[in-house]
């Protein structure tokens, strides 16, 4: 598939900052199944420095400074995207390494994709490894199960126990409460699914990016009515990493498109920064277009 | 070295009493096997032996007093404590230090080694040297540093060693400082200080210097330099950056800048602008090229790193990537403190360089490690456990000084979170003599060294920070328990040249000019000349009140009423004396006593005071050493005045702040004779003036502009605003007889003779004015603080003093006196305010950006 997104977020102060330093994580980046063909960032007021690199996950960054007095920041990324067609959506989840041996490997295999991938073993910012975690995991790890159907399992299961609830959460909900009010959005099922894992002991990363919505049949799809998404990967020695969407209860698809990875969302915020002067209350308002160009 | 050692030894061979050493306790530096002192201990003590034991408490104190007047301290979590010196060094022969010198550069290169796989391609993590955890799950890791660098061949810039002598006389390790190493400083005082205090002891002795170290520092913070920044041929700025005033080791951060003449910032008096690092001066923005950093690592940008850190500079890590300004250490060096690290030195050691470590680590254990859990679990009373996360010994744990359910409680812990623990085996320190109660007491010491990276290598300071513990049997050797530090002395060899104090390399000086102050600094001399003002004439004026109201003679209710209504309007301490129908007048003494002494009452005399040395101590790195004593002296006396008015009230409560007006007037006669005319100084004393014409100009509303039912009672607000302003003697001479309003107001407001005149101050106002930079260059119109003061000049000169003195007759108020005082006050505030916008500096905030609450899907 090929897809044109565009993402656009607005910051409104109440009144002017004269100086601010933001780092966006907005460009997708090129993996095994999608390469980003062109892209467009622009930025307003216009930033008087403007830096793009990869960071340590080898996600796209940008780095810019506002030094012009502004009441509204905005920030417009458009990019093009092709998606392949081949992903292991339909793949038969009851192969390869039981989860014991999953588990195994990872704390004992030598070589270096499974030593740097036990970063993604351990605990973040947002996400703790705790037993309450560990014991809502354990009834998919059913003994001798392959790991990739366990976590289908897991994810099956988030799906249905737990309600879709945008007023619930923010960013700053912790995962205990989602735990226990069994409701939350996106970054919150991505979160728990990591929690989960991470507390049994793999190692798992949380993926950032776009899901293309489809209007119900016989409707206009509306501009801006796209939004971003998150889901995550598990990963299993010797075979590679695997992405669950636990919100759609399935495996990304061509309609997944990664924007970046990191251990949670912390490390790939789509935009933070420092004001100063002004300020004062903020408004946020972002808007997403994930348009299809070819299938 | 022995365990044991029976017999005393005594140094007999010289003119005053024995000196004698004895140590039963272990290991000693100074002590052979047989007890016998060991040659350049032998040495030492009988030169300090030539000075007898009354001559060494003399020295005891006069090292005391130094430390003290240098404001050399050390802010521990309960308040801070007065740097203490042990007038015994530590010595080292040549031969010795030789070998602890190549250890010290062979670990300082491997760390550098680390340091650089780690923020970059990982292999001590790819070939399994250093299992992930230890470094993935450490704060001291900061992925947002990866694949950043200083320009040349090292990125470890400074490193700290802390070392112990242990039982079998190997030197290890316990901890190395990575990040922002502090120590050098401290040990750069002793060493002035032990110089001053033993002069012919430390010649004799042949001792190294360590002013090479500190030139190779300087000349590495030039190599520094990005490149990019110098194409005019000019000199790098370096600045040293501080958290601020409060930081344990403050003292040290102001020194160094004064040694190496760097001036000292906080994070908002830098800024990042057009992909720069700035300093903010009076006369606008300075570029930043290396900044030599006190602030750890996690702290130092709220925008990539703690987004709560009001300690940083907002953008500074994008700046860095970019390569347009150096820190140093670099950001993420804090990983190299992990203390699991330890433990897989010796393994990466001989993975890339095929040696063995010359200086080891103490045995350490990482509980993520199954075996070394296993070892931990079943010997936690011989170790010292920390936590991995942690960079700091402070929160390390003693085995051996828990109890059972403690030792139980931690053992679970470990178990259930083994990667979170660290252990180390407790190694014994050797002992050292120290000086306590008059008498050579052996106690365990440790010793911190420091290595700077050059264009060759490292090159490491030949001394070094020795600290001893406050008791033989301490198995912590901390400042926070009393650990008292020595000077650490090094031998030359044999006919050998101190070749680092000779080479006075030509080090590129740093970009000074006087101008270029942060503008913080500025304001707080600005702040420090106000509250002085302040607290002087607030104290004088309850002097005289005191006098007046404990006379001999009684005073007439409406006078005393006046007088104490001139306290109240002139501290701004309402309602106080002003309150209605109030019985505060039955038992003035009270609510005197709490404008003296009540420190939450703004304009209290305490308050202001401390006021001023907060100001002064943000300031510290400015003030000589005298005005330091000053304001130790000040800090000193405001402790006394507590005990001294609570308990004996009674008797001449006036005389208790007799002190303090002479302290303060010690101040002012300092800021006039020690401190050099430059822009700081005109900060100072713009403060100073307008602060005393705004208390003047209070005193005179409250005392003169009313008038008295009785005559007897105007003579008394007349003499006690004249005693209050000193010059109640002149005015006396002059006028003999005649106090008529008249006179008194020409004295206090337009004799140009008397410094306090309304007059004077204002026309000295005028003369700092017109040198602040911006005044220089402006618009036609005068600027704003200089309209202010023309005015205020033009009305006190203009004014008719007849005019001035006449009553209004329905009123008893002299309203036109009151209007053009009033007026006089605004422009006073209008002033201040108009130097502070133009020259202080206002950013606010920094804000975090408000997160996406999620609305997504």
């Amino acid at each position: 598939m090929l897809y044109r997104i565009r993402h656009i977020t607005r910051y409104q102060y109440v009144s002017p900052v004269s100086l601010a330093y933001n780092s966006a994580c907005l460009l997708p980046r090129n993996t095994e199944y999608q390469t980003c063909l062109d892209h467009h960032l622009s930025i307003s007021p216009k930033a008087s420095v403007l830096a793009k690199r990869k960071d340590y996950f080898g996600n796209n960054t940008y780095n810019f400074c506002l030094e012009e007095s502004h009441r509204e920041l905005k920030v417009d990324i458009q990019s093009t995207v092709r998606t392949a067609d081949v992903r292991l959506i339909d793949m038969d989840l009851d192969i390869g390494n039981t989860w014991e041996e999953s588990l195994r490997l990872l704390h004992e295999a030598r070589d270096e994709t499974t030593l740097r991938a036990r970063e993604f073993a351990l605990d973040s910012s947002v996400i703790r490894a705790n037993s309450e975690l560990a014991d809502y995991a354990r009834p998919s790890f059913t003994q001798g199960r392959p790991l990739l159907s366990a976590v289908r399992d897991l994810t099956h299961r988030i799906y249905t126990d737990f309600a879709y609830d945008p007023g619930f959460t923010t960013v700053s909900t912790p995962l205990a409460d989602v735990l226990k009010h069994r409701r939350g959005v996106c970054q919150d099922f991505a979160h728990l699914a990591i929690g989960c894992l991470r507390s049994l002991g793999f190692a798992c990363r949380y993926i950032s990016g776009y899901l293309e919505t489809l209007p119900p049949p016989g409707q206009e799809k509306l501009v801006g009515s796209d939004a971003s998404h998150a889901w995550f990967s598990v990963y299993s020695p010797q075979e590679g990493w695997f992405e669950f969407d636990p919100t759609n209860d399935n495996m990304p698809s061509q309609q997944h498109i990664t924007t970046a990875w990191g251990r949670d969302y912390n490390d790939v915020a789509p935009l933070k920064g420092v004001i100063f002067e002004g300020g004062g209350a903020q408004t946020l308002s972002v808007s997403v277009d994930v348009q299809r160009l070819e299938s | 070295m022995s365990q044991q050692q029976s017999q005393p030894t005594t140094v007999t061979d010289s003119a005053g009493e024995p000196l004698r050493y004895e140590n039963s306790s272990g290991n000693d530096e100074a002590l052979a096997p047989d007890g016998s002192l060991v040659a350049p201990w032998q040495q030492l003590l009988s030169r300090m032996e030539e000075i007898g034991s009354n001559g060494l408490a003399d020295r005891t104190d006069k090292i005391k007093r130094i430390l003290r007047d240098d404001g050399a301290i050390y802010n521990a979590s309960g308040g801070s404590l007065v740097w203490g010196l042990d007038p015994l060094p530590i010595i080292l022969t040549a031969d010795q230090w030789r070998e602890l010198e190549l250890g010290l550069i062979e670990r300082a290169q491997l760390l550098d080694f680390i340091l650089k796989d780690l923020y970059g391609n990982q292999e001590i993590i790819r070939r399994g040297l250093v299992p992930p955890e230890v470094i993935y799950s450490h704060p001291g890791f900061i992925r947002a540093c990866h694949h950043t660098h200083l320009p040349g061949k090292h990125q470890l810039i400074l490193y700290a060693a802390d070392l112990i002598r242990s039982p079998d006389g190997q030197i290890m390790v316990l901890g190395d400082r990575t990040q922002a190493p502090s120590g050098s400083g401290y040990a750069l005082e002793n060493r002035l200080v032990m110089q001053r205090v033993f002069p012919a002891q430390f010649r004799e002795s042949g001792i190294r210097m360590l002013r090479g170290f500190f030139n190779t520092l300087r000349a590495q913070m030039v190599r520094l330099a990005p490149e990019k920044n110098l194409r005019n041929g000019e000199g790098p700025r370096v600045v040293i950056l501080t958290p601020g005033a409060y930081s344990e080791t403050f003292f040290e951060h102001a020194f160094l800048a004064n040694y190496l003449g760097y001036p000292l910032v906080q994070g908002k008096d830098l800024t990042v602008r057009k992909g720069h690092v700035w300093m903010k001066t009076l006369d606008g923005l300075s570029r930043v090229d290396v900044i030599l950093r006190r602030v750890d690592d996690n702290y130092c940008d709220p925008v990539e790193l703690r987004g709560d850190s009001q300690l940083g500079v907002p953008g500074l890590l994008e700046v860095v990537r970019a390569g347009n300004v150096s820190v140093a250490n670099p950001l993420g060096s804090g990983i190299l403190e992990a203390g699991a690290l330890m433990k897989y030195l010796p393994a990466i050691s001989q993975h890339f360089f095929g040696k063995q470590l010359r200086l080891p680590s103490a045995p350490t254990y990482w509980c993520g490690d199954p075996d070394d859990l296993q070892y931990v679990i079943a010997n936690l009373r011989q170790l010292r456990i920390k936590p991995a996360q942690h960079h700091f010994d402070s929160h390390a744990v003693y085995g051996s000084s828990l109890s059972e359910g403690d030792l139980n409680e931690l053992s679970l812990a470990i178990q259930q979170n083994p990667n979170n623990y660290v252990a180390q085996e407790y190694v014994q320190p050797s002992y050292g003599p120290c000086w306590r109660n008059n008498s050579l007491q052996p106690r365990p010491f440790a010793l911190r060294t420091f290595a700077v990276a050059d264009d060759q290598g490292y090159q490491v300071m030949p001394g070094g920070l020795t600290r001893a513990a406050a008791n033989a049997r301490d198995q912590r050797i901390s400042n926070q328990l009393g650990a008292i530090s020595k000077d650490t002395w090094i031998q030359l060899a044999q006919g050998e040249e101190d070749l680092g104090a000779a080479s006075s390399t030509s080090v590129l000086v740093n970009r000074t000019v006087d101008i270029s102050l942060p503008s913080r600094v500025v304001e707080n001399l600005f702040w420090v000349g106000r509250y002085a003002e302040r607290s002087d004439m607030t104290i004088r004026l309850l002097r005289t009140v005191f006098m007046q109201i404990n006379g001999a003679n009684q005073l007439p209710p409406e006078a005393e009423r006046q007088l104490l209504y001139s306290v109240t309007q002139l501290t701004m301490t309402y309602p106080g004396f002003m309150k209605a129908g109030s019985d505060v007048f039955k038992d003035p003494e009270k609510e005197l006593l709490s404008v003296i002494l009540d420190q939450e009452r703004t304009g209290s005399v305490c308050s202001s005071l401390r006021a001023m040395l907060r100001s002064a101590s943000e300031v510290r790195e400015m003030l000589s050493s005298d005005t330091q004593r000053v304001m130790n002296d000040i800090d000193d006396e405001l402790g006394q005045l507590h005990i001294q008015l609570r308990t004996g009230m009674a008797s001449a409560p006036e005389e208790s702040l007799d002190p303090l007006v002479t302290a303060l007037l010690a101040l002012g006669g300092l800021f006039n004779e020690s401190m050099f005319r430059g822009m700081s100084w005109h900060f100072l004393e713009i403060g100073r003036g307008i602060e005393k014409i705004y208390q003047l100009a209070t005193l005179m509303r409250s005392l003169l502009v009313v008038e008295c039912q009785q005559e007897e009672s105007n003579a008394v607000c007349v003499e006690s605003i004249l005693a209050t302003t000193e010059g109640l003697t002149t005015f006396r001479r002059r006028f003999r007889n005649d106090a008529s309003l008249y006179n008194v107001l020409a004295t206090l407001m337009l004799d140009r003779t008397n410094p306090r005149s309304l007059i004077y101050q204002l026309e000295q106002i005028q003369r700092y004015l017109t040198t602040l930079p911006k005044n220089a260059i402006t618009a036609p119109e005068s600027p704003r603080e200089q309209r202010a003061l023309i005015e205020a000049i033009s009305i006190v000169q203009l004014a008719d003093l007849n005019q001035l003195a006449a009553i209004n007759p329905t009123s008893a108020v002299r309203q036109q006196l009151d209007q053009l005082l009033v007026r006089l006050q605004e422009l006073m505030e209008y002033m201040a305010g108009a130097i502070s916008e133009v020259y202080f500096d206002h950013t606010a905030g920094p804000q975090q950006l408000l997160q996406n609450p999620w609305q997504i899907d």
